[in-house]
């Protein structure tokens, strides 16, 4: 057996392989890094974040994209699957009390028919 | 006397000892010595019994005395007393779980100095310990249950630990409620399997096995009610409000506990009736329990807003996947080519993602915890930034959740494409699911990692600092357990997944240990 491959029954995979791809990788993204200009003047405008031209908010919270806000288009394009999964995640216990005895039911069905 | 003999027994005793003398160590700093030490203790047990399982094969313990077998007048022979029968697949799970729990506890004892009542805490955690080893390793199915009852006892008090919170509370009141019940459900379960045997041992039943109907009723009675334990959707309910309301130690030990009842399930279906089940139904069951939680749990995670709910759908969804590979070797396992050729491996891709999925998860959980312990918010919509005050969280953050996702070359890639590849045999939606299961994953820990880690500077974390040297160590320690699994993944298959995986199929053998025939 090969050191690190794991043959799956339907083909192979070789972590020490990835490994090496990302160490290329990571060797390239230091070399780019290092080709950059290092003659900047730290602590002049050459190094401050642009902003549209305006200057920037002291606190990150007011540039910030809020967590709730991310996979909008997504959550918006499934909302009414979202709302039925909702409606069932009701928080209340006699619900899920309910969804136990009703599943058991169901299994009870299916494995005794 | 060889006194590793006596490690099924110890395995239980260590933790006991450790919550019953727990409520003694009022003082601090002995309290956090006892803590360690016996957990630590309890994870060696847990390994050298690892170990002599690999060496020797199934291992068979009596509690009180050498002779298990009581003869009746007729001739026939019955397993009596208390027996431990401790195979690979039990043993490897007794691992996992003690592993995490050994985290958990170091990164439990500084979070315990801004509390009281920590050596309660201390004592309900080995309970838990103790219930959650004792699921994995007894050959009884009534000490199954009292050990179910033990840790899930432990789990009400651990969950509403923050008791000046009514949303814990709550939490541990729900999973009380519909625990109670499912404890009920697998006590009556027994009660039948027992009325119809006259004996209470795994092996001993699975030898006399004649599916009935009373035994398909029992069936379908553990399954619901295990189903329900270990979270699977629609009986799921449970898991965010009790993992995000936990003390993040307990959080991710909970992840290893719910994983005894997905054992129990494993346990009951492969070695009590295996191949007595005359029906697929059974399989195909765990496979949609399987795809169900894998999908629906995902999509309720993105859009969480709260970094320990997201991780609780997560952890549902997760375990999707190793339903998903088992029930998978289940439907295979009457027909021995499907096993050889998919059954077996989806079957080893369900174990292997057990043990990942508790590293990760529990690491996931512990820098949930950190986040917390730092900032004193899980919000994700306030959280931000906090890679430039917490960089050795940040990285054990990356690395959990680069292996939740399955991101290549981490852990979490390899039992997955084990599940990816024997599932699409059975049928290719099976695989389609799982892989979007997967994108939405990394699209929900992207979420997470750009709006707490990443992004601006906030000012209310300025002086927001990194946690604490003992929280590191014990987030370090699922980190160490998450690059051997990933780096070692053939070791990982040969020596851990594999033989657990051969264990559980192999019913004869489970029966022959105890009854001395197999099947």
């Amino acid at each position: 057996m090969m050191l690190g491959t794991v043959q799956s029954g339907f083909g192979y995979w070789n972590v020490y392989a990835w490994i090496i791809f990302f160490a290329l990788a990571a060797a390239l993204v230091f070399y780019f890094r290092s080709a950059g200009r290092s003659d900047y003047k730290a602590g002049t405008y050459q190094d401050e974040i642009f902003y549209g031209g305006n200057p920037v908010p002291k606190d990150g919270d007011e540039i910030a994209v809020p967590a709730s806000s991310a996979y909008w288009g997504f959550t918006e394009a499934l909302s009414p699957f979202y709302k039925l999964l909702l409606s069932l995640h009701t928080g209340i216990a006699s619900d899920y009390v309910g969804y136990l005895v009703v599943t058991t039911a169901l299994i009870s069905a299916l494995i005794v028919l | 006397m060889n006194w590793q003999i006596h490690l099924p027994a110890l395995l239980i005793a260590v933790p006991l000892l450790g919550a019953f003398a727990a409520p003694a160590f009022a003082n601090r700093r002995l309290r956090d010595v006892w803590f360690t030490v016996m957990i630590a203790a309890t994870t060696v047990i847990a390994f050298l019994l690892w170990r002599r399982v690999g060496a020797e094969g199934i291992v068979v313990y009596v509690m009180g005395g050498e002779n298990w077998h009581l003869t009746l007048p007729s001739g026939m022979r019955l397993p009596i007393r208390i027996i431990m029968e401790v195979d690979a697949f039990s043993a490897f799970m007794a691992l996992s779980g003690s592993i995490v729990s050994f985290a958990g506890a170091i990164f439990s004892l500084r979070f315990l100095d801004r509390t009281t009542g920590g050596e309660k805490f201390v004592a309900l955690y080995f309970l838990l310990t103790a219930g959650m080893l004792g699921m994995e390793t007894t050959g009884d199915l009534f000490n199954f249950f009292v050990f179910l009852e033990i840790a899930s006892v432990a789990s009400y008090g651990l969950i509403a630990f923050w008791r000046n919170t009514p949303e814990a509370i709550e939490a541990s009141f729900k999973y009380m409620l519909l625990s109670t019940i499912a404890a009920l459900m697998v006590l009556i379960g027994v009660g039948i399997l027992y009325g119809r045997y006259g004996a209470l041992n795994m092996a001993a039943i699975a030898k006399s096995m004649q599916l009935g109907l009373p035994e398909k009723v029992a069936l379908a009675l553990f399954v619901a009610a295990l189903a329900m334990k270990c979270g699977a959707v629609p009986l799921h309910m449970w898991v965010p409000d009790a993992y995000s309301q936990a003390p993040a130690g307990i959080s991710c030990f909970l992840v290893s506990v719910s994983q005894a009842s997905l054992y129990g399930l494993f346990r009951i279906s492969f070695s009590v009736y295996g191949r007595a089940l005359d029906t697929p139904a059974v399989a195909w069951i765990i496979i949609v329990f399987g795809i169900l939680s894998m999908f629906i749990a995902v999509v309720m995670a993105v859009i969480q807003k709260e970094v320990k709910r997201l991780m609780a759908y997560h952890a549902v969804s997760q375990t999707g996947y190793m339903l998903l590979g088992v029930g998978v070797g289940l439907l295979a396992l009457a027909h021995p080519q499907a096993m050889s050729e998919y059954g077996f491996t989806a079957m080893q891709g369900g174990i292997f993602h057990i043990i990942n999925h508790a590293m990760y998860k529990g690491l996931l959980f512990l820098t949930a915890g950190s986040i917390f312990y730092a900032s004193g918010t899980l919000d994700l919509n306030r959280l931000g930034g906090l890679a430039r005050n917490m960089p050795y969280t940040t990285v054990m953050f990356v690395v959990s959740a680069a292996a939740i996702a399955g991101l290549p070359p981490v852990n979490g890639f390899v039992s997955k494409l084990l599940v990816y590849e024997s599932s699409f045999a059975v049928h290719p939606i099976l695989t389609v699911m799982a892989l979007v299961t997967s994108i939405l994953t990394l699209a929900s820990f992207v979420k997470v990692f750009q709006s707490a880690f990443l992004g601006p500077a906030r000012a209310r974390f300025s002086e927001v600092r990194e946690v604490p040297r003992s929280m590191l160590v014990g987030m370090t320690v699922l980190l160490v357990a998450i690059l051997w699994l990933s780096f070692m993944p053939t070791w990982s298959l040969s020596r851990l997944v594999g033989p657990a995986a051969q264990a559980l199929v192999d019913q004869a053998g489970y029966i022959e240990a105890v009854m001395g025939s197999g099947l």
